[in-house]
């Protein structure tokens, strides 16, 4: 099935073929939707098992782990300490529509979310968790984030299930594609269930616990968050990432975000280790006193 | 000993001393001296003994030893030939549990036997599974029995070795270099934070690299098989360890990982994994940066795979060293997320209590030593 759409050219209507979709032609300086690129009908190969083959090492170039919402450059935390490092790229956002449909009260806690942070509050106190940026302190990203923070992860695929390995943190997720498996628990990055649906990898999310973030501006969920992915290859190097975002705590309807991925093709491309806790156990400890020499300060 | 190594181990433990924390208490002033009482008078307070808490678990646990019994594993049995992959090779996908009863060194008393009777096999397994289900009167945590994390209620079965170290002969660790001993020295838990064991810690979970089970059922794992890759993952500590095949070199020698760097290789039946490029920071046994480790998994029988592991560092023992465990499959559902790291109590009452210690520990001796 193509599409119409009326080009520049005068009185003139082209069907598109089949595969090609161009959203948001609305003009400079409209609401950034994401924007289908202009890709040729695509054929991945195929697994052994005989679905669509998205193995490898795969990266987004996005800037939404910082805000995914369009922004400007930002320095960072302590920037009279970590100057150019710690800065922000400016970027348009992954958000369809370009805003947040908050309700009021989680409006006010996203700013809060921002304002603190980069506070680091650990304790022993189970009932308490009151942190800042969970990627601040290396803790689990969750889905979709991980997804778009600046690191690459490896897709493997089994007929029963298709695995994720993010080289942040080492962190991976199964999706399992035979059975249907329910979140048995809450958890950082959810329970995925997973079919294929022509050459889309849909994956339904939930199962969450309740400190996802989405970015490091403070945009967050809580454990009602439920997300579903679109996975699709559109060349041999690049794959659509596209996702649903439900919570009915905090939102006052579904969103959507969507980005390119881009396959990693050196010969030697790789994960690497990313072992950020032996990095952050000062900043985490230090405010406890575990630092000091002097022992009897406990 | 030669009476210069004598003195360089006494030089070189007396350096490590001074440039730690010259107060720097020994980790055994940071254990509470008193626990070995407060045990004790916990099991005289209690209504309960091992053998009346066993009774609970009695009929599970006489069920299970009836037919693990029966299922032997024999080191030198006729192997299967291992199922295969779609695309050929040797299937070791599943999971998997890491999990084992013999210890890990041999008794100094069984030095020449490296292998029991059947007869004699059966009766340590009965005597090391009964123990398991009794339940500790003194326990004042939780006992894994309850959450059916035994050993004993996992597919565990009695092995004819009488240690899991297979070489040298003696089924023990070889001797530790002077520089190996001095490291082993210096990485004992203390009172600071990077003394703290990795687990600890959340940077590693229990399960290696080298995979040597513990006592509780903890070596839950999954293998993932790709023509590209060999996916190991862990249930302790969630970690994934890519296992790559297709012959690409090892990373540099500059980059240095907690898991290793690790390339893979059939040879018929058995993958074997070549680990290097270990981070200097990672303590293991005595070992640091130049373990280099040889692994081998070759699928044995249709339920068991057959874990193997050689671990060389001339810096560290004066001899390689290896350990055979063979892996029952796992029954389901499979592998959880463990996020350790996200609100790490463990370590902060870990620390607070050593500190306490230690501080307690320079107190007496300045009290002792008459400067208070």
């Amino acid at each position: 099935m193509g599409s119409k759409v009326r080009t520049l050219e005068k009185n003139k209507v082209r069907t598109l073929p089949a595969g090609m979709l161009i959203l948001g032609l609305t003009g400079i300086g409209a609401a950034q939707t994401p924007i289908h690129e202009p890709f040729p009908d695509y054929t991945p190969p195929r697994t052994l098992h005989g679905t669509p083959d998205i193995s490898g090492i795969w990266q987004s170039f996005t800037t939404a782990n910082w805000n995914i919402l369009s922004h400007s450059v930002q320095p960072g935390p302590f920037a009279e300490i970590t100057g150019a490092w710690g800065a922000g790229r400016a970027g348009l956002g992954i958000v369809e529509g370009d805003e947040l449909p908050y309700q009021d009260w989680a409006a006010a806690e996203q700013q809060r979310n921002y304002e603190n942070r980069a506070v680091i509050n650990v304790t022993n106190d189970p009932s308490r968790f009151d942190t800042g940026d969970p990627e601040l302190q290396c803790f689990r990203a969750g889905v979709p984030r991980a997804n778009y923070m600046p690191y690459p992860f490896q897709i493997f695929q089994t007929p029963g299930q298709v695995l994720i390995v993010y080289e942040y943190k080492g962190a991976y997720r199964t999706i399992y594609m035979d059975d249907e498996r329910p979140a048995y628990d809450q958890s950082w990055v959810g329970t995925s269930n997973g079919r294929w649906e022509g050459n889309t990898l849909v994956v339904d999310v939930e199962g969450f616990n309740e400190h996802t973030w989405f970015d490091r501006e403070g945009n967050f969920a809580s454990d009602a968050l439920r997300v579903t992915e679109r996975w699709t290859p559109v060349s041999p190097y690049h794959m659509r990432y596209e996702a649903t975002i439900e919570d009915p705590n905090v939102f006052t309807r579904p969103w959507n975000i969507g980005f390119m991925l881009y396959r990693q093709v050196e010969a030697h491309a790789r994960l690497h280790e990313f072992q950020c806790i032996p990095i952050v156990e000062p900043l985490m400890y230090r405010p406890l006193g575990f630092y000091d020499e002097d022992v009897s300060n406990n | 000993m030669k009476v210069g190594t004598r003195l360089f181990i006494a030089l070189a433990a007396a350096l490590a001393a001074f440039t730690a924390n010259p107060q720097s208490p020994p980790p055994s002033a940071l254990i509470n001296q008193e626990s070995e009482e407060t045990v004790e008078a916990a099991r005289a307070a209690s209504p309960h003994t091992s053998e009346s808490t066993y009774a609970y678990f009695r009929e599970e646990a006489e069920a299970f030893i009836d037919e693990a019994t029966q299922r032997i594993w024999d080191p030198n049995a006729p192997r299967e030939p291992a199922p295969r992959t779609a695309w050929g090779d040797p299937d070791l996908t599943g999971y998997w549990l890491n999990v084992a009863y013999v210890p890990l060194e041999r008794p100094v008393e069984l030095t020449d036997k490296p292998l029991y009777t059947e007869e004699e096999a059966i009766t340590a397994f009965v005597h090391w599974a009964t123990q398991d289900a009794s339940v500790d009167p003194a326990t004042v945590h939780y006992d894994w029995t309850e959450f059916g994390m035994d050993n004993w209620q996992s597919p565990i079965r009695p092995n004819l070795r009488t240690s899991l170290i297979v070489d040298p002969p003696n089924g023990r660790v070889p001797p530790l270099t002077p520089e190996g001993q001095v490291r082993l020295e210096q990485q004992a838990r203390r009172h600071t934070l990077e003394s703290r064991g990795l687990y600890e810690r959340c940077i590693q979970g229990n399960q290696g690299p080298p995979r040597v089970p513990f006592l509780q059922n903890t070596g839950q794992s999954q293998i993932v098989q790709t023509p590209e890759a060999v996916i190991l993952i862990t249930q302790a500590n969630s970690d994934v360890r890519i296992l790559h095949l297709g012959g690409s070199p090892h990373s540099p020698q500059s980059v240095r990982s907690w898991l290793g760097d690790s390339r893979a290789r059939w040879e018929g039946d058995t993958l074997v994994v070549e680990t290097t490029n270990f981070h200097s920071g990672r303590k293991w046994d005595g070992s640091a940066g130049e373990l280099h480790l040889e692994e081998r998994l070759t699928r044995v029988a249709q339920d068991t795979l057959l874990y193997e592991a050689t671990m060389t560092d001339s810096s560290t023992w004066e001899a390689p060293w290896s350990i055979e465990v063979p892996w029952p499959m796992m029954d389901p559902p499979g592998l959880f997320e463990f996020a350790c790291h996200e609100q790490n109590y463990g370590i902060i009452n870990v620390l607070r209590g050593a500190r306490v210690r230690a501080a307690e520990y320079e107190a007496a001796q300045r009290e002792a030593s008459g400067t208070e």
